[in-house]
């Protein structure tokens, strides 16, 4: 794993002392402590911590307050609460407020550590799955067009960008859902649409509904067949699909997602396709 | 598709509606069709996973989206869905059909959602993969918002 720095905040200096024990003597770096919102901000911003522990109570401030302005500094640092006081409701404001885990005092080893590791460890799946994902779906839809047409798919433009576009006709969408969430989207012309059917058919096809499964199964073999890699690459990703909806209309807009997205272009026999895929943060706050 | 699938959503909407800044819910129509939605303004979909699976489709023409925009920010004007409108749109939706998956944990089926695609425009058809797809009227403040849910075991 790598280097992990961590600042303790709590106004007990017995506390201080115990937590930075225990992390210490499991090999985490512990560079600062703080016990005033003051404090917490000069030292996150002195120090770069990647991980805070933080105390509910504090004079003059609380946790949640000091949470919201560590994340003003840098939104990436995670913040574990460490507290005497536990229940719903305040676990579901610390939820709110961005923390990655809730943990009561007195403090057990293991669970802090446990805490400490996941946190760490949802960060580096984030980062590998963004590494990873769009080689592995631009290649599927060039294998599955190669097999289910017998046809070769060049790239011809490629951009990350998390803006709206309108639709060349007809869209596919497949939502993801794994340890994070997402989707795939194909877009495509009508007469596009159409002369796809036709090769994978191997003769025109009879109606629109044909044209609808076809592409639903093309666009979900692709959307399968790159989330199958993936997570034989890293199977804590457990990516799954939702069935395909196939849309289509009049200048149909496809808004901006709130998550960074990969287009990719592809100059294919049968027209233009667009292949857009993203993945959200968010199951970062789906914790117990 | 059990009609049992649709109170997740109408018990959602009833808990999740007044907690930004609508004080009437009431439902509306229910009616099933088949595979194809159809509608004009915005479409939000959301695919669904788990013990069952399938996409939930939710239909609001473009001025309700506006005012629903214009409530759940305060108040605020909303002329244009501009990003701020939308990103409120897709939120509402995501809160909803997150809600109705707890609903669903709560009898036994457990479901993981996606992440909301936004669509806007005039026309459109939508095509679903399951043979039955039920539509429910919804009202939060007089405001019609249509849920469109297709599930399969």
């Amino acid at each position: 794993m790598k280097d992990i720095r961590i600042v303790i905040v709590d106004d007990s200096a017995f506390s201080v002392a115990f937590i930075r024990n225990i992390l210490e003597s499991n090999g985490f770096e512990v560079v600062g402590d703080a016990g005033t919102l003051e404090e917490v901000k000069n030292v996150v911003k002195e120090k770069k911590p990647t991980l805070v522990t933080m105390d509910m109570t504090l004079p003059g401030t609380d946790g949640l307050e000091c949470t919201r302005a560590i994340h003003e500094i840098d939104e990436s640092i995670k913040v574990i609460v460490i507290s005497s006081m536990m229940d719903e409701e305040i676990v579901n404001e610390a939820k709110r407020n961005k923390v990655c885990a809730y943990i009561q005092k007195p403090i057990d080893t293991d669970e802090l550590i446990t805490a400490v590791n996941r946190a760490m460890a949802y960060d580096e799946l984030y980062d590998f799955l963004k590494e990873e994902y769009f080689a592995v779906f631009k290649e599927a839809l060039i294998d599955v067009m190669n097999r289910m047409t017998k046809t070769l798919i060049t790239y011809k433009d490629e951009y990350c960008s998390s803006k709206e576009y309108e639709s060349s006709g007809v869209a596919i969408i497949i939502g993801i859902i794994g340890e994070f969430s997402g989707r795939m989207i194909l877009d495509l012309s009508r007469e596009t649409a159409n002369n796809i059917t036709t090769a994978m058919f191997r003769k025109e096809p009879k109606s629109n509904d044909e044209i609808v499964a076809a592409l639903g199964e093309f666009a979900n073999i692709i959307a399968g067949n790159a989330c199958s890699i993936l997570n034989r690459k890293n199977k804590a990703l457990g990516l799954r699909l939702a069935p395909p909806s196939v849309l289509s209309g009049d200048s149909v807009i496809i808004s901006a997602p709130t998550f960074k997205t990969n287009t990719a272009i592809a100059e294919t026999n049968f027209g233009e396709l667009l292949m857009n895929v993203g993945f959200s943060r968010r199951g970062a706050e789906e914790w117990t | 598709m059990d009609v049992k699938y649709i109170n997740p959503f109408i018990e959602s909407f009833t808990d999740v509606m007044p907690q930004l800044g609508f004080d009437n819910v009431k439902m509306g129509a229910l009616n099933t069709k088949g595979n194809e939605v159809t509608g004009s303004g915005i479409i939000i979909v959301l695919g669904i996973v788990g013990t069952v699976r399938g996409n939930v489709v939710y239909m609001i023409d473009t001025e309700s989206a506006k005012q629903i925009a214009s409530t759940m920010m305060g108040g605020a004007p909303v002329d244009e869905l501009d990003e701020m409108a939308n990103s409120a749109l897709s939120e509402l939706t995501n809160m909803l059909t997150a809600t109705a998956a707890t609903c669903f944990s709560n009898s036994g089926i457990t479901i993981d959602i996606s992440t909301p695609t936004m669509l806007q425009g005039v026309n459109m058809s939508i095509n679903m993969t399951s043979e039955q797809t039920v539509g429910v009227q919804l009202l939060a403040d007089d405001i019609p918002i249509e849920i469109n849910i297709s599930l399969e075991d």
